[in-house]
């Protein structure tokens, strides 16, 4: 009783120049609106609005040495945003990936101190970052505390833990010199493009994982249909654990690579903070709902991406400093306001 | 029955013990009906103060349709959730092909030959049809662990064209189907597995007649088959009588019924169901009278 598939009846050929190009814009319209019913059609259509809106108004925009500037602003929050898709995905939040990126450089200072080489010292600290995860996930999948709730309290408690013992004092990164960048620093974050090289692959990656693995499968299931995903057999609490494990090593990460390239680990809670709320915006206008059971890695690159077009763009037309958050909040809740209009166009409800 | 007889197998029936109907071991001669595969004795679950099963005593041969019936909130769904390992049992054990049966998880229970279609039907709305037929059973490229997306559609359409409900396009999210849709895409997942025992929790409840009868049509087939044994909760009497060999009828959190669909009909089992709701009826009603009396007798001061 097999219907075939999708697809219309081909059309008859065109004939004549204005058939063809009824035809022609039929079909770029037909693209247009395939193109746009990808999950991430609408915020790779704006962040290129957006970037053409600066080519156009802004001198200086278009070089290479702002496309430098630029990378170390969008990548980092890339790599947050990647790990906090899967954990939007499930339905879930991971309010302290800010502070992990803020304490794991220090930890990372803590075992080269101890006279751990430089990589394993790394390492070793990203199996800390991946043990707060594992802490999270514990008390939100196992305890059964709500994940904005614990993921806040680490907040706090990761953000006091690093002053305690840094004394509130920056100190030099590891493996880093003011006067020369060796390999150690060129690959993990001071090289100029090693921190787009981070994200490209990891968000890569992690797509992959989400749309053609079994990870991917059940992490969108439990966010989905939680119950429904528990009476098929798939084993939530190891989902949660397993994706706050990854989302708080990838914080972790970030954190050594934006302290390799700064040359020192600062301990200011406020930059964390912010680059936590820059990595939800990035995740949420990259496509990913709030709500859970849906979302795109790819997307929120895009959405990062974006965030550090305005941001770069704004800076370079020499808008006041004050102003910067004044359009980037306008500027979000237009993109989302965009987002969802054409999420209704993707399901076929329209508007009202 | 005279009516003292009926007193005497009420408190029977109450007691607990052996339903009426039936003797153990009577079955065992019946045609096509093989040895027991599943054994359930006095089974009892409490989801905190709500007793949902107090003493159910059940068995299941290979081969057999069995068809467990019952009021609302009797029970039956928490008894196919225990079976299958998605619950814990409070008291009681289960005996699988004899072995004594304490499935870990809904896993353990898969691992042993049990599948289970959920009267919510277990099916995540963002994932395409496909991925929800196979969702934990997924056919992965060994030893890379990327999914075999192809040859996961191919099986999807040869198992849905197979049960023959109309499914279009595999790639779509299941949000965009219809209700009979959905349950076609949750039966074919049970169906097309490896299972030896099948539990289906109101498998026709979203089904229009066409689709429920080609999902009956499909139990038939794999009774005619002989290796499934099935245990399927249903409402409608009619069907149950159509489909199933035994019938087992939930009331008061034990089996207040258990015979072969030829030894009875739609009258009796509907008489029993009434019967207990107007004695529950009944009961309220003096529950009420009494509080009244002892309510008026104060407020008359």
């Amino acid at each position: 009783m097999a219907v075939a598939s999708g697809g219309e009846a081909p059309a008859q050929a065109p004939t004549g120049g204005p058939v063809r190009n009824r035809a022609l814009g039929a079909s770029a319209a037909k693209l247009l609106r395939g193109f746009l019913t990808l999950r991430e059609g609408s915020i790779i259509v704006v962040t290129i609005a957006t970037f053409v809106y600066f080519l156009i108004t802004a001198e200086g925009f278009a070089t290479s040495a702002n496309f430098k500037t630029l990378l170390p602003y969008f990548a980092p929050i890339a790599i947050l945003a990647a790990g906090e898709v899967f954990i939007m995905i499930n339905g879930e939040i991971d309010l302290s990936i800010g502070a992990v990126y803020l304490i794991t450089p220090f930890l990372f200072y803590k075992l080269a101190q101890a006279g751990l080489p430089l990589v394993p010292a790394v390492m070793l600290a990203l199996v800390g970052s991946a043990m707060v995860g594992l802490v999270n996930g514990f008390f939100i999948a196992v305890v059964g505390i709500s994940s904005f709730v614990a993921t806040f309290g680490m907040l706090f408690v990761l953000e006091g833990l690093t002053l305690v013992t840094s004394h509130a004092a920056p100190v030099a990164t590891p493996g880093t010199s003011s006067l020369h960048v060796h390999t150690f620093a060129q690959i993990f974050g001071g090289g100029t493009y090693s921190e787009l090289i981070w994200a490209l692959a990891i968000v890569v990656v992690l797509q992959l994982v989400l749309t053609f693995t079994r990870w991917g499968i059940y992490t969108v299931s439990v966010g989905g249909n939680r119950l429904g995903a528990a009476e098929a057999g798939v084993r939530v609490r190891l989902v949660l654990i397993r994706n706050f494990v990854m989302c708080a090593t990838c914080a972790g990460l970030v954190g050594i690579l934006e302290a390799v390239r700064a040359v020192t680990a600062t301990p200011d809670p406020s930059g964390s903070n912010e680059i936590l709320f820059q990595a939800i915006a990035a995740a949420v206008i990259g496509g990913t709902l709030l709500r859970g059971g849906s979302g795109t890695v790819v997307g929120a690159l895009i959405g990062a991406l974006f965030l550090g077009v305005l941001h770069d763009g704004l800076i370079i037309k020499g808008v006041s400093a004050d102003y910067l958050d004044l359009y980037l909040g306008l500027a979000i809740i237009l993109v989302m306001s965009i987002n969802v209009f054409v999420q209704r166009v993707r399901t076929g409800s329209g508007l009202a | 029955m005279l009516p003292a007889e009926e007193v005497a197998a009420d408190e029977a029936r109450r007691a607990g013990g052996h339903p009426p109907g039936a003797a153990p071991g009577a079955n065992a001669a019946e045609p096509g009906v093989g040895e027991e595969v599943l054994r359930v004795e006095h089974l009892a679950k409490s989801f905190g103060p709500i007793t949902a099963l107090r003493d159910i005593n059940l068995t299941l041969r290979k081969g057999e349709v069995l068809g467990l019936l019952g009021d609302n909130g009797s029970g039956k769904s928490t008894l196919i959730k225990i079976i299958c390992g998605f619950h814990k049992q409070d008291a009681g054990q289960m005996f699988l092909h004899g072995e004594p049966f304490e499935p870990k998880s809904v896993d353990d229970a898969r691992a042993h030959g049990i599948d289970t279609v959920y009267q919510d039907l277990a099916l995540v709305d963002e994932l395409s049809v496909y991925h929800n037929l196979f969702l934990r059973r997924e056919r992965v490229h060994a030893p890379i662990p990327f999914l075999q997306n192809a040859l996961m559609r191919r099986e999807a359409r040869r198992a849905l064209d197979d049960i023959g409900i109309n499914i279009p396009r595999l790639d779509v999210p299941v949000a965009r189907l219809s209700g009979g849709q959905r349950q076609a895409i949750a039966v074919a997942r049970t169906v097309s597995g490896e299972a030896d025992i099948l539990l289906l929790d109101e498998p026709l409840a979203a089904m229009g007649a066409k689709e429920g009868g080609q999902i009956l049509e499909l139990i038939q087939r794999l009774k005619e088959e002989g290796n499934v044994s099935i245990i399927m909760v249903l409402h409608n009497y009619v069907h149950v009588l159509a489909a199933c060999d035994r019938v087992n009828l939930i009331q008061d959190g034990t089996i207040a019924l258990d015979k072969h669909t030829a030894e009875t009909s739609v009258e009796e089992l509907t008489d029993i169901v009434v019967e207990e709701y107007r004695r529950a009826r009944q009961a309220a009603i003096e529950a009420d009278t009494a509080s009244r009396a002892a309510g008026g007798s104060t407020a008359s001061r």
